[in-house]
């Protein structure tokens, strides 16, 4: 085994994430708690010839989306070419009209995206989700290897594995690469946001800012840092983690207090880079997901490496048809939720709750998804002392400069109940390290 | 076509000085196929910067900020058009009018509104036969007049169609957002549009609806298709999109109470 | 050096003054601890005093474990310490990861402290951590902008602290002369008149604590 080693260090790793103060806000009752993420030793490990794979399927799959969202705000032709509903496009909570006509530097809309997949048992991976708005979770794996390392040098010795703390390296690139001259800044809504730890970390391992609203400012189209003298230094990047809708109130949600107002005039004009582009959530809306292997065949007239998890649209009338007759089989999902919320099990609600959620399927077909049930492949966890089965994840992280790059890591969660498919943090899961095989 | 004068002012005054001040205007009418502007001025104090943009909806804004302490913020445009150039607005693209067929926060009918939908429907039916979008508009525009009461001073900025409707009384901007409800239910694209109207002390409020590659406008206020009276400033999905000012201030200010005046004047020039 | 915002620079300064003040009240509060053990049990009422603290507590274990541990307890040293904390946690990028955990590794000492039976024992814990602390700033943080802005809150804390619980003359004389060397090199400004009052009373034969704390509040601008 490649960890035997390693897993005796796992009080002492856990130990020194909190040290470090690897946390995760969340809110309970009302007030704001910083909580462990608790971390489980045995890594998940992908086999350099998989993860090749994988990597060709990922890197495939954003070049679509991004030429998805630029298409969708400029020419719209997959719309007019009847590929996609228009409806799923303009009534999705991801789109954004204000975006319409506006092109980012460089063209590039994803720069950070987290992709989530799931193996079943036979082996075959499928992509349940893209993130492509403000995905988190690198920071964790990238300052757990470096524990690991600490704890147990002879389990990396012994095993030949990419090294995953190129991430801020990764993410260097994609700044600069679209950088339109001055500072590069990571935006953050503040300290009580779930993933500030992030934020942090990755502002001090990328050399960047860490900034909120109120330090940046517009004047005479372009972005400014104020100093603590006043002088005004231009930022050429914002690496924002807050959504959307709160960037700037002048031009979005007129109460927000976090955002900067008219930073979206600058970006419009092409003076400073927003990563990722505001309106991009218009792709990994959960009912845009169900087509992204077309769009993959449209733009690029390739097929689909990675495969989705077998969707049904009750949009279409034999999907719906196929979703009342088997939905006992299926997860249902409310594409407006996310972080794990808005997920139904068809068999595990009762006959009257089944009855009245058919209904309202069948009053409002857009808004739900239905997958099949994937069959995971368990994953060992160690639970006093003992290795026991669990549902896991991957979310992989591609990056976009020139070109997309896939780390070669990601962050698998897993679900600390046995019988739970569900693995979000702010759910109560764990986390692993994820081991990509050098050779 | 007409020749038009006009002079739009706006004056917001401060029970507290504000700072930090940011705004985004769109009063700023600018030339196509319906209307060409031939002289335009505009003068906004008090100002620290000033930049000129333009939106996703193809609308003329400024956008700066006032970092010193004021009591009143004042915007003054004046010029002179030609107007009734076309009765139809042509389109830049093909599918411009795509996102004008969904609801928004505001337009999203309820309840009174979709029963007054299938109530106007078989109206139309009954009197005609062949489906067009300009009659069915012109239709619903009509019944909408003789349904709904104008009254100012009920209805505030942020009523929605569907409240506007359920209170029966209204001003422009409700009486387009009525209607514009009422289209995008049945998939007809249609945006709003504010502007100016001769003889009309008050900036102005209306909708166009698309048919076939072109934009229409009707006046639902007045119950009349547009044509030479009125001057166009900005389009979008509906009010929030084209609000004429819009405005914040960082950090103080927020509470601060704000009386606003606007005067407008359009004449002709013979 | 680097660009530092008006509110980092802020951060900076509190948290080396609420590290100081963490530090020096719990070795203020370890001997007057000893004392009121069996010398002079109610000690603690003229602490207060000096520290111009209002004396909320009923008797000296009551002293003893609120002032330390009582969160609801604005003035109590954990109370500081969530404070520091507070101020770190947001500067990550700006002083490391690093010099950050010593911080958190006070704040979980000082957690384990109270709920400790011998919670003096543990704080020596906090303590070291806080020295810790200090040797990683001066150790790690290259940027000397960053580092003496932290250095200069503590200066500022001490001298404050060792004023209000009227130290010898010689003490506060050393602190002070520290602080002088200290001001210039932060690239805030400060009031160089009330710089030259603080070096004036010094000397003087009547030593003006009060007066002291007075101008040391307010020497920064």
């Amino acid at each position: 085994m490649y960890t035997k080693n390693l897993c005796i260090y796992s009080d002492s790793v856990n130990e020194l994430l909190a040290r470090y103060g690897v946390k995760f806000g969340i809110y309970k009752d009302n007030t704001f708690h910083e909580q462990l993420f608790p971390f489980d030793m045995i890594p998940r490990v992908i086999s350099a010839e998989e993860f090749a794979y994988i990597e060709r399927g990922l890197k495939q799959r954003i070049k679509a989306l991004n030429l998805f969202i630029e298409d969708i705000y400029h020419n719209k032709r997959i719309i007019h070419d009847k590929i996609i509903p228009e409806e799923f496009v303009y009534a999705g909570s991801g789109y954004l009209a204000q975006c319409e006509g506006v092109s980012p530097p460089r063209g590039i809309y994803t720069h950070i995206a987290g992709i989530d997949l799931v193996q079943a048992k036979d082996g075959t991976w499928y992509i349940l989700e893209d993130n492509l708005r403000i995905p988190s979770g690198a920071s964790y794996p990238m300052i757990a290897r470096d524990l690991c390392r600490k704890c147990s040098p002879q389990t990396f010795r012994d095993n030949h594995l990419e090294d995953n703390r190129n991430y801020a390296k990764l993410l260097r690139k994609t700044f600069d690469y679209v950088n339109t001259e001055g500072h590069t800044v990571i935006l953050t809504p503040g300290r009580y946001n779930a993933a500030y730890f992030e934020h942090s970390y990755l502002a001090e391992q990328t050399g960047a800012h860490l900034v909120n609203g109120h330090e940046l400012t517009v004047e005479d189209d372009k972005l400014y840092f104020v100093d603590f003298s006043g002088k005004k230094e231009r930022v050429g990047v914002v690496y924002r983690r807050i959504s959307d809708e709160y960037l700037d109130p002048m031009n979005f949600k007129e109460e927000s207090l976090i955002g900067i107002p008219h930073i979206y005039d600058v970006y419009r004009k092409g003076n400073v880079a927003l990563i990722n582009a505001p309106g991009n959530g218009v792709a990994d809306d959960k009912g845009i997901y169900y087509f992204v292997p077309k769009m993959i065949n449209y733009y690029l007239g390739e097929e689909a490496v990675l495969k989705n998890a077998p969707t049904y649209l009750p949009y279409y009338q034999e999907d719906l048809e196929y979703v009342l007759m088997h939905f006992d089989d299926l997860v249902i999902k409310d594409v407006a939720e996310a972080g794990g919320y808005g997920v139904f099990f068809g068999n595990k609600l009762e006959n009257k709750a089944k009855e009245s959620f058919k209904e309202l399927i069948k009053a409002e077909p857009r808004r739900f998804i239905a997958q099949e049930v994937i069959d995971f492949r368990d994953i060992d966890i160690m639970e006093h002392g003992e290795f026991v089965p669990r549902k896991a994840d991957l979310r992989a992280f591609v990056l976009m400069a020139e070109e997309p790059m896939v780390w070669k890591s990601g962050l698998t969660r897993f679900s600390r109940n046995p019988d739970s498919f569900i693995v979000n943090s702010s759910q109560g899961g764990g986390f692993k390290d994820t081991w990509v095989l050098s050779r | 076509m007409k020749r038009l004068n006009f002079r739009y002012h706006l004056e917001i005054d401060f029970d507290i000085p504000v700072k930090e001040h940011r705004f985004t205007l769109k009063c700023i009418p600018y030339s196509n196929s319906v209307q060409q502007v031939e002289s335009l001025k505009y003068n906004i104090v008090p100002n620290y910067f000033l930049c000129r943009t333009k939106d996703s909806f193809e609308n003329e804004s400024i956008y700066g900020s006032c970092d010193k302490e004021h009591n009143v913020f004042s915007v003054d445009v004046w010029g002179n058009l030609k107007t009734g150039l076309s009765e139809k607005i042509e389109m830049r693209t093909s599918y411009e009018a795509d996102i004008y067929k969904y609801q928004t926060e505001h337009t999203k009918p309820g309840e009174e509104l979709k029963k007054y939908s299938e109530e106007l429907k078989k109206g139309y039916k009954k009197q005609f036969v062949k489906e067009d979008i300009l009659k069915k508009a012109i239709f619903y525009m009509h019944r909408l007049y003789e349904d709904y009461t104008y009254e100012s001073g009920i209805t505030e900025i942020t009523t929605t169609a569907e409240e506007a409707f359920k209170i029966g009384k209204g001003v422009c901007q409700d009486y387009s957002h009525i209607l514009i409800a009422l289209l995008r239910m049945e998939r007809i694209p249609c945006r709003y549009v504010t502007g100016m109207m001769l003889g009309e002390g008050y900036s102005h409020a209306w909708i166009e609806l698309c048919d076939g590659n072109f934009w229409i406008a009707i006046d639902p206020t007045n119950d009349l298709i547009v044509k030479d009276c009125h001057i166009r400033i900005a389009v979008g999905r509906d009010y929030k999109d084209c609000m004429i000012n819009q405005g914040v201030f960082i950090g103080c200010g927020r509470e601060a109470k704000q009386r606003q005046d606007i005067s407008v004047t359009v004449e002709e020039i013979k | 050096m680097g660009i530092i915002s008006l509110k980092h620079t802020d951060q900076l300064y509190w948290l080396g003054r609420y590290s100081e003040r963490v530090y020096t009240t719990l070795k203020l509060f370890a001997e007057k601890y000893d004392s009121m053990i069996d010398l002079n049990e109610a000690e603690y009422e003229d602490f207060c005093k000096k520290q111009d603290i209002p004396n909320i507590y009923s008797s000296s274990e009551d002293f003893a474990k609120r002032y330390c541990f009582d969160e609801n307890d604005t003035n109590s040293i954990i109370s500081n310490l969530t404070r520091a904390y507070d101020n770190a946690v947001v500067l990550r990028e700006e002083i490391g990861s690093t010099t950050l955990s010593y911080i958190q590794l006070a704040v979980y000492a000082m957690n384990k402290a109270k709920l400790s039976e011998a919670p003096l024992l543990e704080l020596q814990h906090v303590r070291d951590n806080i020295v810790a602390f200090w040797g990683i700033v001066d150790d790690s943080i290259d940027d000397e902008h960053v580092r003496s802005i932290i250095k200069l809150g503590k200066r500022i804390e001490r001298v404050d602290l060792f004023a209000r619980m009227h130290m010898d003359r010689s003490e506060l004389k050393r602190e002070i002369l520290k602080l002088n060397r200290r001001i210039d090199r932060t690239g805030l400004t400060y009031s160089a008149k009330r710089m030259a009052h603080i070096n004036y009373l010094i000397e003087e034969d009547d030593l003006n604590y009060k007066e002291l704390v007075g101008e040391i509040e307010a020497l920064l601008l």
